[in-house]
């Protein structure tokens, strides 16, 4: 601990704080990272307001909870919280500052003082904040409704938002050791899919079993409850709890083992700070030379000879990028899976029961001809991440198309045409899924869908390609999670998104109010032709804007 | 005469207030192998840049084999060979995936594609391992692979951004020979390099840029005589030990360190190093 408070180590954190600082200030010398922070500026504001309501939310809730002596529901709240603490910089990875402090490594810094500015600094993001907020705001109503727990409650939410923070950052520590491979690198992002895919299927499930009085959900239940109050959430609830009730060494009994998670997570943490701390090198390996083969002397061995593939009606250079982006995307896990991301969506929405209680039907159930159009939005919100940053995956070999007797028309057009086959090979699937888990969609809506992705495909791809130019970002296509994309590009694109699909339902309520079906049909038709006349304009335009914003592009690519 | 390879006339390059290259007028024949030399900073790499399409020049004119870079970019780029600071090389595709691409970017039908990339992997030493991404590669694999993708098409000249930086013995012996070849069959080579004893050996003529500006450009007996004279010329006005000893010639290294001038390190300089 006096390693922490020595001079050195202030002055050591003095210049770490500095450093930070004077990054942001220099990311503000251009009209892009300006632009970063306005959108960062408009993000905050929304974090801020969603913060102060939740925190007054909480605070209302857990006066009422302890006012009304129903403090066993204050276990509810918590685990609210911890859930969003725990996944919300794993799922938000966008709103994430990520901070590579393995260079500290090279400087004279204690242990202490490493650890705690990876500590610290891993967890000023907005999910800390917003947990600590919303603790403070339960915090704030236990104690109206109860002045005697103003010290107890205090220290119980303390530690539990204390446990919080290190169990992140325990598993940021421990997933980045994961991700520092290639393979496990792919490996934690299939899992991570598998994760998000399994919580999608939570609402459908508990909302068809959750109703019901059925004997295995209740012997599940009964299994859960007490495994629920020996996890962080429910001992700090237990705390608050028998606190409330003046019994205090139940209390103390469940915050002790709130501090003993504390403690675990806290030296989980330490084993991996200081095999870090230490030297422990988790790149890759350089691949070693195999050992070369000798040929027989006088042996000409047959060299093998492996064409590329062949697109037919396109040039040789369109058909070599086609085949590139295909193969970049056969060899990503997390993207295939966000791919096949609509199909889950269908199915989820199958196994969703109505409002109407547990027998009832769902929405989509409800009114199958929607089936088709919901499934094919989703899968163009799916290609987002594509469309609009076609170069991110190329990394420095951005360089090659430059230097590439290829015209940058031809290059985005072929990435374009990708994207354009994925999207209609999606759309097959969806429509087959949705023959088999609805029935098969009406002609009308299939022809009103089709019209509408021929309105939204090239309206996303002419931003997108612009976005891609002016607000590249450079992620890679092995990896998910930790790779922000610019906030500029997502604002945009959500505005486009919302614009497109704004004017598909104003054309189906025009057609519903006016009873004649087919008028939302032409209109998209008529509005998808303007929107291909848009979108070729700016692939006309995307050679010289590509070649006057080559060193961004460059440059944003090829960074480490 | 042939016409020159390569022609600069008055190319400048600024950042702001920073002039990175000023009025450089350039001459590189055809057949030449070209080193362009210049300490940290000097504007090599903002030239070489330049030349390949990859930073567009503040002023001035670049031609290419007679043809103008900045009116006719894709008919420039069809003749040369490049391979860039970063390499640009696609990490995700394998070394045959990645040289059928580029092979097939520079307009060779697929089966030319796929017959020179099989011999340039087997010259390369890269073909052992066909399954391997380019990520998964070592640096010195992945500067062989990036020189075997900027020599498919068969250019008449290659620009080559530092090509034997981090590259062990065994790769730099693959990738000179290469380049000899090359030579030998009527190619233009230009390479920045900044291991000078490298371009000695494999040079014919060097340039040599500093704080923007080209301060000398000829054949290494040019450059040497000319240092030489100036180093005569000094000694006539008193100025000691300017000359090399009687039947030693000056190095490269010496060439480029009295044209550029290096620092020396004074006595009441950085007294606090141990």
């Amino acid at each position: 601990m006096a390693g922490l408070i020595s001079p050195e180590a202030r002055g050591q954190f003095a210049a770490i704080a500095q450093v930070r600082w004077q990054l942001f200030i220099n990311s503000l010398r251009t009209m892009r990272g300006r632009l970063e922070m306005v959108s960062r500026v408009l993000i905050g504001f929304g974090f801020t307001m969603g913060g102060l309501g939740g925190a007054f939310g909480l605070a209302a809730a857990s006066w009422y909870f302890t006012s009304h002596d129903q403090t066993e529901w204050l276990a509810l709240l918590l685990w609210l919280i911890f859930l969003f603490w725990q996944l919300f910089p794993v799922v938000a990875t966008a709103f994430t500052e990520t901070f590579d402090s393995s260079n500290l490594l090279r400087f004279p810094l204690s242990y202490p003082s490493y650890f705690t500015v990876r500590l610290v600094y891993g967890s000023l993001d907005p999910g800390t904040a917003l947990g600590g907020l919303w603790l403070f705001g339960i915090w704030m109503g236990v104690t109206v409704a109860d002045h005697r727990l103003l010290v107890p409650a205090g220290l119980a939410l303390l530690v539990f938002g204390l446990a919080n923070i290190l169990l992140a950052r325990m598993v940021f520590a421990w997933v980045e050791r994961w991700l520092a491979q290639r393979r496990t690198r792919e490996i934690m992002g299939i899992l991570f899919f598998f994760l998000i895919i399994s919580f999608q299927f939570i609402g459908p499930l508990m909302a068809r079993f959750g109703g019901r009085k059925h004997p295995d959900v209740s012997r599940f239940s009964g299994l859960l409850l007490p495994l629920e109050r020996l996890l962080p959430p429910g001992l700090a609830a237990s705390a608050l709890a028998h606190f409330s009730q003046a019994d205090f060494a139940a209390g103390f009994a469940s915050f002790g083992l709130l501090c003993v998670y504390a403690v675990a997570f806290f030296w989980f943490l330490n084993v991996r700070m200081l095999a870090q701390y230490r030297g422990e090198n988790l790149s890759e390996a350089p691949a070693a030379a195999a050992p070369r083969r000798l040929a027989k002397p006088g042996s000409k061995e047959k060299l093998a000879v492996r064409a590329g593939w062949n697109v037919p009606g396109v040039s040789g250079p369109v058909a070599a990028i086609f085949e590139k982006e295909f193969r970049y995307l056969s060899r990503s896990g997390p993207m295939l899976f966000t791919l096949i991301m609509p199909l889950v969506i269908l199915l989820i929405f199958r196994l969703s029961p109505g409002k109407s209680g547990p027998g009832g039907q769902g929405f989509v159930v409800r009114t199958p001809d929607l089936a088709f159009p919901i499934g094919a939005a989703y899968a163009l919100l799916m290609l987002t991440n594509l469309i609009y940053n076609n170069f991110g995956a190329d990394g420095a070999g951005v360089q090659f198309y430059f230097v590439s007797p290829v015209r940058f028309r031809e290059i985005v057009l072929a990435k374009n045409l990708v994207h354009a086959t994925i999207l209609a090979f999606e759309m097959i699937l969806i429509w087959i899924a949705v023959c088999f888990l609805y029935r098969p969609p009406s002609f009308y809506y299939t022809l009103t869908t089709i019209a509408g992705v021929l309105l939204a495909a090239p309206a996303n791809m002419a931003v997108g390609n612009l976005l891609s130019i002016y607000t590249p970002k450079k992620f890679d296509f092995g990896t998910f999670g930790r790779q922000r994309a610019a906030n500029t590009t997502a604002f945009a694109s959500m505005g486009v998104q919302a614009a497109v699909f704004g004017i598909g339902a104003l054309a189906f309520l025009l057609a519903h109010f006016l009873h004649k079906l087919w008028i939302a049909t032409a209109l998209l038709l008529a509005l998808a032709v303007i929107a291909f006349v848009c979108y070729f304009v700016v692939l006309n335009r995307v050679d010289s804007i590509a070649l006057a914003r080559r060193e961004t592009l460059i440059g944003e690519l090829s960074r480490a | 005469m042939d016409s020159p390879a390569i022609i600069t006339e008055h190319l400048t390059r600024t950042f702001g207030p920073l002039v990175a290259v000023n009025d450089v007028n350039l001459r590189v024949a055809p057949g030449q192998f070209f080193g362009f030399l210049g300490p940290n900073g000097a504007g090599k790499s903002t030239t070489i840049k330049m030349l390949t399409g990859l930073l567009a020049p503040s002023s001035g004119r670049m031609e290419i084999l007679g043809v103008d870079l900045t009116a006719n970019p894709v008919e420039v780029k069809r003749q040369i060979g490049v391979v860039p600071e970063g390499m640009a090389l696609f990490g995700r595709l394998t070394g045959t995936e990645y040289l059928n691409f580029v092979g097939r970017m520079y307009g060779l039908d697929r089966l030319t594609a796929a017959k020179r990339t099989a011999e340039l992997l087997e010259f390369m030493q890269l073909a052992d391992q066909p399954k391997k991404l380019v990520t998964d590669y070592s640096h010195g694999m992945q500067k062989k692979l990036a020189m075997a993708a900027a020599v498919i098409h068969g250019p008449k000249i290659l620009f080559l951004d530092e090509p034997f930086e981090g590259v062990d013995a065994i790769a730099s012996g693959t990738l000179k020979a290469m380049l000899q070849r090359m030579i030998s069959r009527g190619a233009t080579i230009f390479l920045t390099s900044h291991v000078l004893e490298i371009v000695e050996r494999l040079c014919s003529h060097v340039a040599i840029i500093h704080r923007g500006t080209l301060v000398a450009q000829g054949s290494l007996e040019e450059l040497r005589a000319g240092v030489e004279a100036q180093a005569a010329a000094a000694l006539e006005e008193g100025t000691p030990g300017a000359l090399p000893p009687a039947g030693e010639k000056l190095t490269l290294e010496e060439i480029f360190l009295r044209i550029v001038g290096g620092s020396r390190l004074a006595d009441q300089e950085l007294s606090w190093l141990a």
